[in-house]
């Protein structure tokens, strides 16, 4: 009875943790499909006749529509040029630098300590005078260095979990260092390393604050987001939960897939 | 054509040396056995001829060549690690033939050569298999293929059966001996089992801080330790060691014990001096009361090994024990006679802990 009774209370109280967790989401959801007057009714509406007006709207708004095209430009380059960059650097990290391992390592998380804040104001004025400000090159310069010290501070536990007999085992069989890191470290450690670039994508995905000093006209989907919000009394409170569903989209996405990924880790154990 | 030679090997961590000095020998065809507990630089000297570890100083020969600069691919040789170290993420088959498929043998040469290996080893039916899928004797049998396949100058054996259960550690290490028996291809096996390395080897080189403390073959240091530490390592159940006092006539005496030394083995030895004596329990056996070199005691425990039998007796205080076949007829507290013959008594430095026969 004892027991009924506690599965019970943690059931209730697990509801109440997913309603509080996932209600807002919902609600936002719900928006985009609904019209404005079922938005503003006193009594929110549950039963409404959905429609696609919201999508359309958003994706007709030039602005939002490069803002999306932005977004993905400079997120996809930033990510890709981290995981090029980040990841042999963490297997050179983990494998072969034995004497300054530790201190490169602290300086690169080093880098994830720092307020973007405090580097966004400096930044405008020397990208001003190098004539990168509002560019997307500016963006993925200044987001390099989150992909770049991200990726590297999760991918150095990654290879350090490969066995180093089988690195040793494949250069017994002749592999150069470099084959040794391509056809062995780098598949063996890339379950690990994919949840790595997944976690680097959704950071950047979601910077608003650098997006918005260092870019005007160019500016990614969060930045144009967070503007239809100021738009006055007539808020379009549709369009906004449309444009946010389109936002949050490819990091759910995302995650969905990590946390697949991190439950297949689990259960397989280490190997 | 692959003897090894190791001149003058160094190595060493930051300041503190692992192995200073050593000089090795192996005629080709040998199946050596490094020997020795755990940090006396075996594993490192193993690693440093694969060419995995840099030496500190020192050349290494494989075959005549010098491999000390070459890296591990070039030397000919391949290893077996204690842990497999199989690829995951490839077959079994795919496992055997990465060497030879990386050097571009084609495919139709490596075919009939995964079969040999397969046969020989019984892995046929997991040929398609994940390693992840096989039972520890089954993986450490993949490492071996994939390194017979390659037919190299020499095999190196890490540890190989550490990880296995006493019965399969048994049974591979026979097929170990077999497949060199048949191959003949030079083999350095390292081990910290001395049974394994009495049953395995031709000549064990048994290692103690980074020096050679005795090279020779199973007999030789079993029978004629050059030290105490060489005496202490080999043989279950352990040496019994007792300080005695030399009178004349080669007789040693501590205490109520009185043996006869071996006038032929120990021709340098002087009444008066302090010696250690080596006692091996299986070498002993029980007497009748005052026979020659008779030991006598009080027992104090009595170990059960199936044909035969250990038992613990307490002598003037201390304990010294041996093997018999008659010790089901004991029981704790009786009292024992036992004796050793001259030429099995062990006579030894009691300061320096080397071997005081003569050469």
């Amino acid at each position: 009875m004892g027991k009924l009774i506690s599965t019970t209370l943690t059931r209730a109280l697990l509801g109440l943790l997913i309603i509080v967790a996932l209600g807002p989401i919902l609600w936002t959801v719900l928006g985009a499909f609904k019209e404005l007057r079922d938005i503003v009714t006193p009594v929110p509406k549950l039963i409404f006749e959905p429609t696609l007006d919201n999508f359309a709207t958003i994706l007709r708004n030039p602005t939002i529509r490069d803002g999306l095209l932005h977004s993905v430009i400079v997120v996809s380059a930033s990510v890709l040029v981290g995981a090029v960059l980040g990841i042999p650097a963490a297997h050179t990290l983990a494998r072969h630098a034995r004497r300054w391992g530790d201190d490169v390592q602290f300086f690169v998380l080093s880098l994830r300590f720092m307020p973007p804040v405090a580097i966004a104001i400096p930044f405008i004025v020397i990208y001003l005078d190098l004539g990168i400000y509002d560019t997307l090159f500016g963006l993925i310069l200044v987001y390099l260095i989150t992909t770049i010290s991200t990726v590297i501070w999760l991918a150095v536990p990654a290879f350090e979990r490969v066995p180093h007999d089988i690195e040793e085992a494949a250069a017994m069989e002749g592999c150069g260092p470099a084959e040794v890191f391509w056809r062995f470290s780098l598949p063996l450690a890339a379950p690990s390393l994919f949840g790595a670039l997944v976690f680097t994508f959704v950071l950047v995905w979601n910077e608003l604050l650098l997006a918005l000093t260092l870019a005007a006209q160019n500016a990614t989907l969060p930045v144009v987001a967070a503007s239809i919000t100021s738009l006055g009394k007539e808020v379009p409170w549709g369009v906004i939960n449309a444009a946010t569903v389109l936002l949050v989209l490819p990091p759910l996405v995302f995650i969905g897939l990590l946390m697949g990924l991190l439950n297949t880790m689990v259960r397989s154990g280490p190997k | 054509m692959a003897h090894i030679h190791c001149t003058d090997i160094v190595k060493s961590y930051g300041a503190h040396p692992v192995i200073s000095g050593l000089n090795l020998d192996i005629p080709n065809h040998e199946f050596v056995v490094f020997l020795g507990p755990s940090g006396c630089g075996k594993s490192t000297m193993l690693r440093m001829i694969a060419g995995l570890e840099e030496v500190s100083g020192g050349r290494i020969e494989i075959g005549g060549t010098d491999v000390t600069d070459l890296p591990p691919g070039e030397r000919g040789v391949a290893m077996v690690f204690q842990s497999y170290a199989l690829y995951p993420h490839m077959s079994v088959a795919d496992n055997i033939t990465f060497g030879l498929r990386r050097q571009g043998v084609s495919k139709a040469e490596i075919a009939p050569r995964l079969k040999q290996v397969a046969e020989v080893l019984g892995l046929e039916q997991f040929l398609d298999r994940r390693p992840k899928n096989l039972s520890g004797g089954q993986q450490q049998r993949v490492a071996m293929a994939r390194a017979m396949i390659k037919t190299p100058k020499v095999f190196l054996f890490d540890e190989p059966l550490s990880n296995l259960d006493a019965k399969l550690r048994e049974k591979l290490r026979t097929e170990i001996r077999r497949m060199h028996l048949k191959l003949k291809t030079t083999t350095i096996f390292v081990t910290h089992d001395q049974l394994e390395a009495m049953t395995i080897a031709d000549r064990i080189v048994l290692m103690r801080d980074g020096m050679i403390e005795q090279m020779g073959t199973p007999d030789e240091i079993f029978e004629r330790p050059a030290s105490r530490f060489v005496a202490d390592f080999i043989g279950t159940p352990a040496m019994n060691f007792v300080t005695a006092t030399l009178e004349a006539g080669l007789i040693a005496r501590s205490g109520s014990i009185k043996l006869q030394l071996s006038e032929a083995e120990f021709p340098s030895l002087n009444p008066g001096q302090e010696v250690e004596l080596g006692l091996r329990p299986a070498r002993m056996d029980l007497c009748a009361p005052g026979s020659a070199n008779a030991l006598t005691g009080e027992v104090v425990l009595v170990e059960n090994m199936g044909a035969e039998g250990q038992v613990i007796t307490e002598v003037d205080g201390a304990e010294i024990s041996f093997v018999t076949q008659g010790f089901r007829d004991l029981s704790i507290g009786d009292t024992v006679h036992f004796t050793i013959r001259p030429e099995h008594i062990h006579v030894f430095d009691p300061k320096t802990g080397r071997s005081l026969r003569k050469d």
